[in-house]
């Protein structure tokens, strides 16, 4: 009897503390990217929240100034494309990978590879004809560095015979492909298919026949959050699990119907396309729907594939092994 | 060759600076020109000279210049107006490369003329490195180069200190009694108006008109030893000018 | 103040300071000395680098690029750019800054332009020069240019009217022709003004460098910063910034020899 009072009482306590204690702020990084929606919908749809977070989103331009934003404390957890300086940021125990998001899978449509008009009359007709070509790119070691090296490798032509242009800017690369002033490009799907509606250039393939499960986007924090605050960090990734699991549901496998797949998109429109009206914004949102990791499970072999090209580039140094890139204890990797 | 001005009127915007001036300057001779600050002693040079344009008159020019002269009319200012940039050779070479003329030819000019100022030492040097007294010397140099028919001076020696202004002076006197070069001088300093001048025209206050033409028969290479008679010239000259002064000095600035 | 047997005491000296004297050796010593710092800071741990490299790290990453000879082909591909850019934006700023100090027209139609135009950064600009010449060479020797050429334009009308007006009516009285008069008095007058326009001018010019180096552009100086920035290689990063700070350095000394040798008429 007194045990179990004092049982009921410790349960009591237990309950109160959890319902009394504020909850964890923590600072998210994000892109106004369709492929971002996991975050957008776990915060609107107070997944966060059940999980005790206070999240502040914490907006960016491009991948690489996030990374080092999470280096410096300046955010806690980020979602973004692995590139060299999240590499070499890992490298000196800044910070590491925990979980995938977008992935490109086979029957989805992906990345599309892209040429502008002008090359495409000229006979570039399909990513085998693109040796010699202009490829645009936003930086060296940038994701679609990455994929162009794909596209060589497959097609069977080293990939100094892409002449490689960094533009630093997506929208540069959009301008410099329209105008003709590069010939090729790969970009994720609702930009291509809306630029290729214009007419003004043309999808001759797509990434996922070069680089099949790509692993494109991962879940990242800093070595620090990854090593001491494992209650926090699981609960993130619970909370942005539940946020992707009803995006892939809404707009990606379409099992959740129409009502709610509108619903979703009116959600993502709060932080996406927000300048455009819905109904123009509606249709970009949804061509984008690309598959992010159920459980935010993460494609190991993706990612070594990647590390290793970005070595054998000379993009980063030293000795730096998956372990110290990714740590694998909270999600399932394959 | 001679100048004649006739009816010569100029001003600047309302302000009349020079009314009805007829003078001869005859050729040969110095005519020094004098009157109280801001009479238009200046622009009278400049309008002899062909820098400005008379409101109305004219300057006329009777003769031809002498032959070889490449410009008839030449300038020493008071600031010298020396090319920092070019050394004494260089300063004198300017003037006589717009001619025509050769290498040899520019050389031998050069030469002559830094000869009879006796500047042929400081050739290379650049006018920083002389002093005011040097510098005048070589745009002397430079005005010769030229043979001009008439010089126009204008107060070329007011920069100068007192002892370098006495030695240019004599210097000046030296030049005339060898080249009889014919000159307008304009100064304010009477001393070097009596020592120079065949003759002194006094002009009045602004307006400026002809208050007096002063002849002074003494030859200029005797004038040295004539201090007394030289004296009375200025005083004379003076007392004609001191209330004309006076009342320039009373006037406000902006008129 | 001690008093003199014969009452009366020497007079304060009052004067002196106020005229720093060259100390040659200084310069150099507090750059090692902060160098030495550094170094010792970032072997002791004191300076994780992640903050900042150590310097012999930078040097490391400088001697990889000599060794590589990456070195010689991001220099090439830079001064070539810097080369070709200032050239033309400094010939061209001069023949606009002297139509601007000698004619009434261009000075009354130009200068308003101008004026409006200088104080733009041309970065902000970047994208208009893709446009109209293209990814390749044009944009980023355009972009150098337009840099250049606007601080030379002012300098040189500036000097141009602030060339003594009396040299110039000197050259009148002695009948020079309006052609000799500009190259022979006016130029060579309004130089004290340009050639300071010029160390600007230069400046600008590596400044800008970087931002043109940022489209399209497989080397360069700028180029290499750049990518360094992105993969957060920071020994990288600091070995471009040192070689664009000698870069500054040379150019400097070569505008200043220009100088001491073109103007060496003046005190």
């Amino acid at each position: 009897m007194k045990r179990s009072i004092l049982a009921l009482l410790a349960a009591a306590t237990a309950l109160a503390g959890t319902a009394l204690a504020a909850d964890d702020k923590i600072k998210v990084g994000a892109l106004r990217f369709t492929s971002h929606s996991a975050s957008f919908i776990a915060f609107e749809k107070g997944y966060f929240k059940e999980a005790g977070l206070d999240v502040e989103f914490v907006y960016f331009q491009a991948s690489a100034p996030m990374a080092v934003a999470i280096a410096s404390g300046d955010i806690d957890y980020g979602v973004t494309a692995i590139t060299g300086g999240l590499i070499n940021l890992a490298d000196k125990d800044a910070i590491k990978i925990v979980g995938g998001a977008l992935h490109e899978e086979e029957g989805i449509d992906g990345s599309a590879i892209l040429v502008s008009d002008a090359a495409f009359k000229d006979g570039v007709t399909s990513p085998a004809k693109l040796a010699g070509r202009s490829f645009g790119m936003t930086q060296t070691g940038s994701s679609f560095h990455y994929m162009a090296s794909r596209i060589a490798e497959k097609e069977g032509f080293p990939i100094s015979e892409l002449k490689l242009k960094p533009l630093q800017k997506v929208g540069a690369i959009i301008g410099a492909i329209k105008s003709g002033q590069i010939d090729a490009w790969a970009i994720v799907p609702h930009i291509a298919k809306a630029l290729a509606k214009g007419g003004a250039v043309h999808i001759i393939g797509w990434v996922n026949d070069y680089a099949p499960d790509y692993q494109v986007t991962t879940v990242f924090t800093s070595a620090e959050n990854a090593a001491n605050k494992r209650d926090l960090t699981e609960r993130f990734l619970a909370a942005f699990s539940r946020g992707a699991a009803d995006f892939n549901a809404a707009l990606v496998d379409k099992t959740a119907g129409e009502d709610v797949a509108e619903e979703t998109v009116k959600l993502i429109h709060k932080y996406v396309y927000t300048s455009r009206p819905y109904e123009k914004a509606a249709p970009s949102i949804r061509n984008g729907a690309m598959r992010l990791n159920e459980g935010a499970k993460l494609n190991l072999s993706s990612v070594q594939a990647q590390l290793d090209w970005f070595k054998a580039e000379g993009l980063v140094k030293g000795e730096i092994g998956i372990d110290k890139l990714v740590d694998g204890s909270y999600v399932e990797t394959y | 060759m001679e100048l004649r001005l006739a009816g010569l009127h100029h001003g600047y915007g309302d302000i009349e600076v020079l009314r009805g001036i007829d003078l001869d300057f005859p050729a040969g001779r110095i005519v020094c020109v004098v009157g109280p600050s801001g009479c238009g002693k200046s622009t009278m040079l400049r309008l002899i000279g062909g820098l400005e344009r008379p409101e109305r008159g004219e300057v006329v020019q009777t003769g031809e210049p002498p032959p070889g002269c490449l410009n008839p009319l030449t300038y020493i200012f008071q600031d010298f107006a020396l090319l920092p940039w070019r050394t004494v050779e260089g300063n004198v070479r300017l003037v006589l490369e717009d001619h025509g003329f050769g290498r040899a030819e520019i050389a031998g000019i050069v030469d002559d003329v830094l000869t009879r100022t006796r500047l042929s030492e400081f050739r290379a040097a650049f006018p920083r490195q002389l002093s005011g007294g040097m510098k005048q010397r070589v745009a002397v140099a430079r005005a010769l180069a030229v043979s001009p028919a008439f010089l126009l001076m204008d107060e070329p020696l007011s920069a100068l200190d007192a002892q370098t202004r006495e030695l240019l002076l004599d210097d000046l006197v030296d030049l005339w009694a060898r080249e009889r070069f014919s000159a307008v001088y304009v100064t304010h300093n009477l001393r070097e108006a009596v020592r120079l001048g065949h003759r002194v025209v006094v002009l009045s206050r602004r307006p400026g008109t002809v208050r007096e033409v002063l002849k002074i028969d003494l030859p200029l290479d005797a004038r040295a030893a004539h201090a007394g008679e030289l004296e009375t010239h200025r005083s004379r000259l003076w007392r004609l000018l001191r209330d004309e002064a006076q009342a320039a000095d009373l006037e406000l600035v902006d008129g | 103040m001690a008093e003199r047997g014969d009452g009366g005491r020497p007079v304060a000296f009052r004067g002196g300071g106020f005229s720093p004297r060259p100390l040659g050796i200084v310069g150099p010593l507090v750059f090692l000395a902060v160098i030495a710092v550094w170094e010792a800071g970032c072997r002791a741990g004191l300076i994780p680098p992640l903050v900042l490299p150590a310097p012999s790290e930078a040097l490391a990453a400088l001697a990889h690029l000599v060794e590589t000879g990456l070195l010689w082909q991001h220099l090439g591909a830079s001064l070539q750019r810097l080369v070709l850019g200032w050239t033309c934006g400094t010939l061209l700023g001069i023949a606009v800054g002297f139509s601007i100090g000698l004619f009434s027209l261009a000075r009354a139609g130009l200068a308003p332009v101008v004026a409006a135009i200088f104080p733009i950064p041309k970065i902000a600009l970047l994208p208009l020069f893709v446009v109209w010449f293209g990814i390749g060479e044009g944009s980023k020797v355009a972009t150098i240019l337009f840099g250049t050429f606007f601080p030379t334009v002012v300098a040189t009308y500036g000097g141009v009217d602030n060339v003594d007006r009396s040299l110039i009516r000197m050259g009148q009285s002695f009948g020079l022709s309006w052609l000799s008069i500009v190259r022979k008095i006016i130029l060579p007058g309004a130089l004290p003004a340009i050639l300071p326009g010029f160390r600007i001018s230069a400046a600008i010019a590596i400044v800008l460098l970087v931002a043109a180096e940022m489209i399209g552009a497989e080397f360069g100086v700028g180029a290499y910063i750049l990518l360094a920035g992105s993969l957060m290689a920071l020994d990288e990063l600091l070995a471009g910034v040192a070689i664009l700070s000698v870069m500054g350095l040379t150019v400097n000394w070569l505008i200043a020899r220009t100088e001491r040798f073109l103007l060496r008429w003046r005190t």
